[in-house]
């Protein structure tokens, strides 16, 4: 065991090595960069652009220099912890993220939260109650929330939100609470507001949770441990929860790896449409506008945790479920 | 930056005897009474300077309040700044300048610049700003290798010579150039203005010279930064305002520090403009903007959480707001634009391929696009008629305008068009009727634009079936702002669809920088303006007779003697531009809808929403702005023309 997570780890080092590279690379492909972008945008307002300034920032984000060269500053900043400073917000790129975490990890919890409770009982009555009114209602109505496009939902309900109940359009609180410490009033604006993208989100999310433990738990209702456990007469109930469930209960764990990063990221287009002050559309603006360090280093910052996501869940599974051998897979 | 040359004439700009503060009555701002009681303020005639600039509003008002409005980006703290309009001299709607800041400034032949500044004036954290502000930034800033590696704005450059710079004495400081720089002036009451000045007692703690080597080490580690000369760029941002330590000599100072989602304006204690009552301005306490995306901007003013907007409204948001109007308590105005076109298509003159370059590059080419194009059918269908349909030129209320600019080549004429279509040539056609290229190739025209609004798509879904009947097939391709740059500088791009020229009130002695290839920016001729703007080292020289003959225009305007040689200049530059349709305009005059508050007075009813001239709400003194108090159902009274 000790041996099998020791590799994983060191393999985990040219994994993010070569994610770095991809990065850099992919950021840097449109033609100009942040200076020409932030020129353009200054133009086509007709603001004068300070060429003062221009060359001042050109040589502060290393722009003249070759590529290879930029790379290496920022790969080498990251090694020391130092994410490294945001063209567009004129700040420190962790400033810019640390302020936006907090936000996305309630959205995107609350949103996990909401997925799991809706979809765990369907599934498990889907699965016992296979092909039933009940069944095809319930599947019908996560089918829906899945084809449903998510901007839509959101625009939707953004609409009625403030007509019916006369909450703020968008963001997660009344403008009010934006610069006051946590408060009771601004924890319930914010729940008042949550909702929406939890919805909107969360519906997505369910249909694919539901249909994962409903193939899962028919599996596992068919073989014959579980008809035995019935027929030496354990209430169906206990043996439904006792056996089965847990079994098939790996989706869920092995989902960890994903959700780890995704609960940092958040969702980027419903985020933009309900203008939430989340990372997602942070991630996009810093891509628009070709900001290297502030897009670069938070990307780096999902795969790293993507990385790190997997394995803990790869151990989770292998703790949750015996059956699961480790060392093989890495051996070959 | 746009140039204006108003002043030449000018000996000396003062403002007029009556509009000193003598003899006024000050009164204590009631936001400020509990302070001044405590101790905590100087009481507001010792805050304000001897001399206060009075400003007459059109309805007097009451201090107190806070005014609500949404932005899209930390960036746009900067628009309080333009909003606020405060400068060491400014324009007034008839493009005079009067000084703001500035007591009185004297100008001898247009080279010499005294100013005089207003004893007792003070920083927003009540130091006073006096001549040694001038100096810290002409000789600590602007001439420091170290801050300024370009050297001086070039503005303040005549021939490349910097001017000689005195102070007089402590209230008093005197620029002088060789050769006369009619650029100075208007530079400092731009939108986004020059600053010649810096508040000294704060920013020399984080200059070499003066600041202590240690202490400076380490503030530099503490903003995270390279070196000191980074971290006095970073702080000392008055335009984009971003530093809420910085003092500053605006209406509102900004209290937030970035990164947020919500920046608080507060008024400023030591601001220098008082009304006929004894207020000191402004009347408004503070100023709340609240950030969300400019997508979402136009619901959330029409679901009224916006006091005063019009930034990220568009035209065809206007019904919409409009139908909130009676639960939300607000209007909605409709001021004016004043850009030559709504929008226009730009046939790229130096477009890479070479067939295209030679039909861009034919005038009888250019004006059959015009032709097929029904300006009637756009206004009526996108615009509810409300536009002006026609070229992209001068707009009527310029005194340069002439009626024949704007329907040269604008009626809907699609027969002659064909009739020219098939004189250049293209009589051949596909099976489905469009025309061919001489080498065989269908006559499909991509119209490339920065996809920044579904306007421009819906604009272009109507020309492409009126073309499509002279036999062009249009595609529009909705692309992204810097990568339809990029391709329009690089001649990849064969014909564009953009915003017209952007200043359409101008008159003869604005200089003519629109309708003459001067910058890569412009999108019919990017590489003739890139080849200028770098002196000859990248881009393409001009070889059309007619640009050559607007570039010797250009240069005679700089050097005409008066203001009736300048217009014909003009004129004839306008006509060359009219002649050849180098940009088809589409409409003109869109209306731009305001939404304003029942509770906010002192906004005009009509307008004119304009970054230059104009600073948006800047020329109609938003400091006069003031709000119903709270408790009282007094509403405001739309006024007249301000």
């Amino acid at each position: 065991m000790f041996h099998y997570i020791m590799r994983r780890v060191l393999i985990m080092i040219p994994t993010l090595i070569v994610i770095s590279a991809v990065i850099f690379t992919i950021i840097k492909l449109p033609p100009g960069d942040y200076l020409s972008s932030y020129i353009d945008t200054l133009r086509q307002s007709h603001e004068a652009v300070d060429e003062q300034k221009i060359a001042f920032l050109r040589a502060q984000f290393h722009l003249d220099e070759p590529a290879w060269k930029q790379y290496l500053y920022w790969v080498s900043g990251l090694i020391r912890g130092d994410l490294g400073y945001s063209a567009l917000y004129d700040l420190p790129v962790s400033q810019v993220v640390g302020d936006k975490l907090l936000l996305t990890f309630i959205v995107s919890f609350s949103t996990i939260v909401f997925t799991w409770i809706v979809s765990f009982p369907i599934g498990v009555y889907s699965a016992t109650h296979q092909y039933s009114l009940g069944d095809y209602g319930l599947t019908l109505l996560g089918f829906l929330g899945l084809a449903t496009p998510n901007f839509l939902l959101a625009l939707v309900l953004l609409y009625f939100a403030n007509v019916k109940f006369g909450i703020s359009i968008g963001g997660l609180m009344e403008p009010q609470y934006l610069d006051k410490p946590w408060s009771l009033a601004k924890t319930v604006s914010v729940l008042k507001h949550l909702w929406i993208p939890v919805l909107v989100i969360g519906a997505a999310g369910t249909a694919g949770m539901i249909r994962r433990l409903r193939a899962n738990l028919l599996d596992e209702l068919q073989k014959q441990y579980f008809v035995t456990a019935r027929a030496k007469g354990l209430s169906p109930f206990r043996a439904l929860i006792k056996y089965p469930l847990r079994m098939s209960l790996n989706p869920f764990i092995a989902d960890i790896g994903a959700l780890l990063p995704h609960v940092i990221s958040g969702a980027a287009v419903v985020s933009v449409v309900l203008s939430l002050p989340t990372t997602g559309p942070m991630l996009l603006d810093a891509l628009r506008s070709q900001d290297m360090y502030l897009a670069g280093s938070f990307l780096m910052f999902m795969a790293a945790l993507t990385v790190v996501g997997v394995f803990l869940s790869d151990l989770a599974l292998a703790w949750l479920d015996p059956r699961i051998r480790l060392e093989g897979g890495v051996t070959r | 930056m746009r140039r204006l040359l108003p002043l030449l004439a000018v000996i000396c700009l003062s403002a007029l005897p009556a509009a000193h503060g003598q003899g006024i009555e000050l009164k204590e701002t009631p936001a400020f009474e509990d302070d001044v009681k405590a101790g905590a303020l100087s009481p507001v005639a010792a805050r304000l300077p001897a001399d206060p600039l009075l400003v007459r509003p059109a309805e007097p008002g009451t201090p107190g309040g806070s005014l609500h409005m949404l932005m899209s980006s930390a960036k746009d703290t900067r628009m309080m700044v333009v909003y606020g309009y405060t400068r060491l001299v400014v324009f007034t709607p008839d493009y005079r300048l009067e000084p703001d800041i500035a007591k009185s400034v004297d100008v001898e032949s247009g080279r010499i610049f005294t100013f005089h500044l207003r004893p007792g004036h003070k920083w927003s954290d009540g130091h006073p700003f006096t001549a040694e502000d001038f100096r810290y930034w002409f000789e600590d800033v602007a001439s420091n290798k170290k801050l300024y590696t370009a050297g001086l704005p070039e503005q303040m450059l005549v021939d490349g010579k910097p001017p000689a710079f005195e102070v007089i004495d402590p209230e008093t400081v005197r620029y002088s150039w060789v050769k006369p720089n009619p650029l100075f002036l208007p530079a400092l009451a731009g939108p986004d203005p020059l600053y010649i000045y810096a508040p000294t007692h704060y920013m020399r703690q984080f200059n070499a010279k003066y600041a202590d080597e240690k202490t400076l080490d380490d503030l530099v580690k503490q903003y995270r930064v390279r070196n000191w000369s980074a971290l006095h760029t970073k702080l000392f941002h008055p335009y984009h305002t971003d530093n809420p330590d910085l003092p500053v000599l605006d209406p509102w100072v900004l209290k937030t520090r970035p990164p947020a989602d919500r920046f608080v304006f507060e008024r400023n204690p030591y601001f220098h403009r008082v009304d006929p009552d004894g207020h000191q301005l402004p009347y408004i306490d503070k100023v709340d903007l609240v950030i969300a995306d400019s997508k979402i901007i136009p619901a959330k003013t029409g679901a009224g959480e916006s006091d005063l907007q019009a930034r990220y409204l568009r035209f065809d948001n206007y019904t919409f707001l409009k139908d909130a109007e009676d639960h939300n308590d607000y209007t909605v105005r409709l001021w004016r634009t004043a850009p030559g076109a709504q929008l226009a298509l730009y046939p790229n003159l130096n477009v890479e391929d070479p067939a295209w370059r030679q039909l861009n590059r034919d005038v009888r080419f250019r004006r059959a696009l015009s032709l097929a194009v029904d300006r009637h059918e756009i206004n009526q269908a996108i615009y509810y008629g409300l536009a002006i349909e026609g070229q992209n030129t001068v707009l009527p209320e310029s005194p340069l305008y002439d009626p024949a600019y704007r329907s040269a080549w604008a009626a809907y004429d699609p027969k002659q068009a064909s009739r020219l279509l098939d004189e250049i040539g293209l009589t051949k056609r596909d099976g489905s009727g469009i025309r061919l290229l001489p080498d065989g190739r269908p006559l499909e025209i991509v119209v490339e634009n920065a996809g920044e609004s579904t306007e421009q798509s819906d604009v272009l879904e109507l020309i492409r079936d009126t073309w499509a009947e002279v036999g062009i097939h249009l595609f529009s391709k909705p692309s992204q702002l810097d990568i339809w740059r990029r391709r329009v500088y690089s001649g990849a791009t064969m014909m564009s669809i953009d915003k017209g020229v952007e200043d359409g009130l101008v008159t003869a002695d604005m200089p003519p920088d629109d309708f003459v290839p001067t910058t890569q920016a412009q999108v019919q001729w990017p590489k003739w303006g890139q080849y200028l703007e770098t002196k000859g080292k990248s881009g393409e020289p001009v070889d059309m007779p007619d640009v050559q003959e607007l570039q010797k225009l250009y240069k005679a305007w700089f050097n005409a003697a008066d203001a009736v040689e300048r217009a014909q200049l003009w004129r004839r530059i306008l006509e060359i531009n009219a002649r050849n349709v180098f940009s088809i305009g589409l409409v003109a005059s869109v209306p731009q809808p305001i939404v304003v508050s029942n509770k906010l007075h002192n906004v005009p009813e009509e307008g004119i929403f304009n970054w230059m001239p104009g600073a948006f709400f800047g020329y109609y003194h938003m400091d006069t702005f003031w709000l119903t108090p709270e408790g009282s159902n007094q509403a405001a009274t739309a006024l007249p023309k301000g």
